[in-house]
C-alpha cells in the first residue's frame, strides 16, 4: 500500500483513540435520574440574591436553566462555542461595560459552559453578576 | 515593492480568503494552513507575510471585530516564519505536513492563552478544553490535506510564478 495511505490511516487511528480518551477521561460525565441541585444567582448592582432549589431529571446544567428559563428571567445568546447567559433574574448584562454571569460550581470556577456542566446531586450552581 | 509583487499579495489574500470560505461548512477543515505554508515555500515569506495582514483584516471586515482576530495577526505570521525555518533545512512535504498538523493541534491552546487575558483564566480553560474534538479534526485534516495538496500546489504555482515574473524561480 502506497506510504502515505499507511500514514493517513495511523495518524487517523490515532486521531480516534485521542477522541475516545477525550470522551471517557476529559468531558465530565453526566448522571442519570433526579437530583435536587440549588441555583443561587448574585446580582450586586440591583440587590439581589437569590437562590432557588430543584429536583431534576435534566444531565447537564444548560437542561435545567432552560427548563427552568421562564421563572429564572434567563436570555441565552449562541455563540459558536455554545450557549451564554446574557440576563438573569430578568437583569441583562451590560456589555459596553463588560459584564457576564461568573459561573461557579460549589462554590469554584467552572471550567467549562453550561452545556458541559453535569447536573450532580446536592451541588450549588451560582452565577455572580461580574466584570471583565 | 514592485507593481507586480503589489497585484501578487492582494491575489494571494483573496485566495486565502475565498479559500477559507469555501470550506467554512466543514468546522475546522481548512485550507489556509496549506495556502500559507505553500504560499511561503514559492513566493518567499516577506510576500506572504503582507499576504496574512491583508487576510486578517478581511476577516475584520467579514466577520467585525472579535478578540479571537486579534490573535490572527500573530498566528499566521507565526506559521509563516515557521515554515521560512522549515524552508531552509527540509524539502519534503512529510515535514511541512507535520508542522500543519502540530499547528492545527495547538491552535486552541494558543487561541485560549489570547483569550485568558480578556477574560480570565477559567474562562480560557473553558474555551481550550471545549475545542479540543475540533483541534482534532483541524490537526488532523492539516495532515492529510498538506500531505496530498502540497507537492501538487507548489509545483503548479512555481511555474506560474516563473511566468508571472518572467524569470527562473
Amino acid at each position: 500500500m502506497n506510504k502515505k495511505i499507511i500514514l493517513v490511516l495511523i495518524v487517523l487511528g490515532i486521531s480516534l483513540l485521542a477522541f475516545v480518551g477525550y470522551k471517557n477521561f476529559i468531558v465530565p460525565k453526566a448522571v442519570e435520574g433526579e437530583k435536587e441541585v440549588t441555583i443561587h444567582i448574585i446580582n450586586d448592582k440591583e440587590n439581589m440574591d437569590k437562590t432557588f432549589t430543584y429536583n431534576t431529571d435534566g444531565e447537564y446544567l444548560i437542561d435545567l436553566l432552560e427548563e427552568k428559563k421562564d421563572e429564572l428571567g434567563i436570555t441565552f445568546q449562541d455563540f459558536d462555542f455554545g450557549k451564554m447567559i446574557v440576563a438573569m433574574l430578568g437583569y441583562t448584562v451590560d456589555e459596553s461595560n463588560n459584564e457576564y454571569f461568573h459561573i461557579y460550581v460549589n462554590g469554584e470556577d467552572a471550567t467549562t459552559g453550561v452545556g458541559e456542566i453535569p447536573l450532580m446531586d446536592k451541588d450549588t450552581y451560582t452565577f455572580e453578576l461580574k466584570t471583565y | 515593492m514592485k507593481a507586480r509583487d503589489v497585484v501578487l499579495i492582494g491575489i494571494l489574500s483573496a485566495s486565502i480568503t475565498a479559500g477559507k470560505l469555501a470550506l467554512s461548512f466543514v468546522p475546522n477543515v481548512e485550507i489556509v494552513t496549506l495556502l500559507f505554508i505553500v504560499y511561503t515555500v514559492t513566493f518567499g515569506y516577506k510576500r506572504t507575510l503582507l499576504a496574512s495582514l491583508i487576510f486578517t483584516t478581511t476577516e475584520i471586515f467579514l466577520y467585525g471585530f472579535a478578540t479571537w482576530l486579534l490573535g490572527y495577526y500573530f498566528i499566521w505570521p507565526l506559521l509563516i516564519i515557521i515554515t521560512e525555518v522549515l524552508n531552509k533545512r527540509f524539502k519534503s512535504e512529510y515535514a511541512y505536513a507535520i508542522l500543519g498538523a502540530s499547528f492545527g493541534y495547538a491552535f486552541g491552546i494558543f487561541f485560549a492563552v489570547v483569550e485568558s487575558f480578556f477574560y480570565g483564566v477559567a474562562y480560557g480553560w473553558a474555551y481550550w478544553i471545549r475545542g479540543l474534538v475540533f483541534d482534532l479534526v483541524h490537526g488532523t485534516s492539516n495532515f492529510i490535506m498538506i500531505l496530498f495538496l502540497f507537492n501538487p500546489l507548489k509545483n503548479l504555482l512555481g511555474k506560474l510564478k516563473k511566468n508571472y515574473y518572467n524569470m527562473e524561480s
